[in-house]
């Protein structure tokens, strides 16, 4: 078997290993990615050269390699799909209870705000309530419930968007000289501008939800499956 | 679709012969609502010799069939005509082809079956009672008590005549208990299931049959 | 009524389907087809007229009084109206208890969240209070 991959199909679409088991068996790990290579210096692909009897002639500046592969090696397709974001489902609105299934706070309810250009859905706790912070969920890991707050009152800044939550870039020091040498780093602080962020958003919807009885304590208790119920049977 | 009032030989079993009798005939397009849910339909069935020098306007032979869809009414048109007549699919044409609807599905009637069937040591006529709400019903309820109580297929049993009868003229006690007029009788000694849904899968007590 | 047997197949019983499309709906026999099957007919309760086998239904106490025999879905409806059979019926311990069970079923989450609230409401007197009086028997 000439150039058969390591990594086969075992259905169209699924593969023998996962990304991650291939990435193991590969050690990529041990060989980090090489540097992108400076751009080549711009030399001519062609010289002029003399010959014995004075002609001239034109060669190539690098010779061609002797070698070249026996087989076709194939080379992968690049792919023009660019990843868009999916619809929301027509179940989660602004106001939305939402019941978050994975992640630090699965199991929490919490109120849908908004949502985002990249799909995900912009959700507060409310962090007094829950102690859920704003954040951003993926559709597929929240059930939606027919339990609606009434957010039409509140008014929720364009700032919250995608680039809100982006990470700093963090210079990259583990391991470094510099790192052991700067000692015990200090513990990061939660930005000021950030926790009232959070309370300004709260704050409409803690409003909302304490005219409604019983649905602050809703909203502080987390959901689990209970003797006999079954998750495809439920309403929520 | 054409309708034309022509002259035509209807086969009646009771005399096994046909009868010259004037007829509306639709032309064969119509076969419209193709009922394929029920398990047999009632068809109507016209077909004649072809045409030729000597027999230039051929007696026309009309039949009702019970079948399951008109491709096999037309075979069994064939079937029966040749059984009677010198006449065969070859040499002969379909002029129409039409389903026959139950005129009150919705009633209860009494029907009586003529039929014939072969055995496995002869051939024998029997008739026969059923209370359904259609001939079609009553036809397929037939082929059901046949296999069950004959052991006789489709193949060996050929329906002579269906008709709805009169309450006064049922023969056949089995159906005549089902007449009294103020009829009631309990179901004893029967387990009441609930929906599927609401049903445990294990039961520590045995069901009550009391009903 | 015969013996010991309470409820007939007679012309006029309302009947509870619980198999089919049909199931959980009401109906009455408007006739009887044989020892299996009964011609069946809701005009009110959505149950198109049709044969209904007995084992796919379950006999009700409720009889629609002096219903004639194969009667129509006009007369059937008028007949259900006048002896007043379908609020007859939702008066029924049974009929509540079916009612009961869809509206469980159809608890929103949050619904569910005040109910675990009340019943806990209820073992707090309950409890104690039983607690108490096996106290002073004993």
């Amino acid at each position: 078997m000439v150039n058969a991959p390591r990594n086969s199909f075992i259905a169209p679409g699924v593969r023998r290993y996962s990304r991650s088991a291939v990435y193991a068996k590969k050690g990529l790990n041990k060989h980090p990615k090489p540097a992108a290579k400076a751009a080549d210096k711009q030399t001519p692909a062609e010289k002029t050269v003399e010959l014995k009897g004075g002609q001239k002639r034109t060669v190539p500046t690098s010779k061609a390699s002797r070698f070249y592969p026996a087989e076709d090696v194939p080379q992968p397709k690049k792919s023009r799909k660019t990843a868009k974001a999916g619809a929301i489902r027509a179940s989660i609105t602004p106001g939305t209870v939402l019941i978050l299934l994975a992640g630090r706070y699965r199991g929490k309810r919490v109120v849908c705000v908004k949502t985002l250009e990249s799909g995900l859905l912009l959700v507060s706790g409310p962090y007094k309530i829950n102690g859920v912070p704003l954040r951003r969920v993926n559709q597929a890991y929240v059930i939606a419930t027919s339990t609606k707050v009434d957010l039409s009152g509140a008014q929720i800044d364009e700032k919250f968007n995608d680039s809100y939550f982006a990470k700093k870039t963090v210079s990259n020091k583990k391991g470094s000289e510099e790192e052991f040498f700067e000692g015990e780093q200090k513990k990061k602080v939660y930005p000021e501008s950030k926790a009232t962020d959070q309370k300004n958003i709260d704050k409409a919807i803690l409003a909302a939800v304490a005219n409604v009885p019983q649905l602050r304590q809703y909203l502080a208790s987390s959901f689990s499956l209970k003797k006999g119920q079954f998750p495809h049977q439920l309403k929520f | 679709m054409y309708t034309k009032l022509t002259s035509i030989w209807t086969y009646h079993p009771s005399i096994r012969s046909f009868i010259h009798s004037y007829y509306y005939i639709y032309a064969s397009e119509d076969i419209e609502g193709k009922e394929t849910t029920a398990i047999l339909n009632e068809y109507q069935v016209v077909g004649r010799k072809l045409p030729s020098e000597q027999e230039p306007v051929p007696k026309l032979f009309r039949m009702r069939l019970f079948a399951p869809n008109d491709v096999v009414a037309k075979s069994r048109f064939w079937y029966f005509l040749k059984k009677l007549r010198k006449v065969k699919k070859a040499a002969g044409e379909i002029v129409s082809v039409n389903q026959i609807h139950e005129k009150r599905p919705e009633q209860i009637k009494n029907y009586g079956i003529w039929l014939r069937y072969d055995s496995r040591s002869g051939t024998h006529n029997m008739y026969k009672e059923y209370r359904e709400m259609s001939r079609c019903a009553a036809v397929v309820a037939c082929y059901q008590d046949m296999a069950a109580r004959h052991r006789a297929r489709f193949a060996s049993v050929q329906i002579i005549r269906v008709a709805e009868i009169s309450n006064a003229d049922v023969r056949r006690p089995y159906i005549k208990q089902l007449l009294t007029p103020k009829l009631a009788f309990p179901l004893p000694h029967r387990v009441i299931r609930s929906q599927k849904g609401n049903r445990a899968l294990f039961s520590a007590k045995r069901p009550s049959t009391y009903y | 009524m015969s013996g010991s047997f309470q409820r007939q197949v007679e012309v006029g019983r309302v009947v509870l389907i619980n198999y089919g499309a049909d199931a959980g709906k009401l109906a009455v026999i408007v006739d009887i087809l044989d020892h299996s099957r009964a011609l069946i007919d809701g005009p009110t309760t959505g149950v198109k007229r049709q044969a209904h086998a007995y084992r796919r239904m379950t006999l009700t106490p409720l009889v629609v009084k002096d219903l004639p025999r194969g009667a129509g879905a006009t007369a059937v409806k008028k007949y259900l109206e006048k002896n007043e059979t379908i609020a007859a019926w939702n008066k029924t311990a049974w009929a509540q208890k079916l009612a009961n069970r869809v509206q469980r079923k159809n608890l929103s989450d949050f619904d569910r969240f005040k109910l675990m609230k009340l019943k806990s409401q209820r073992r707090a007197i309950v409890g104690p209070a039983t607690a108490a009086l096996k106290k002073q028997q004993a």
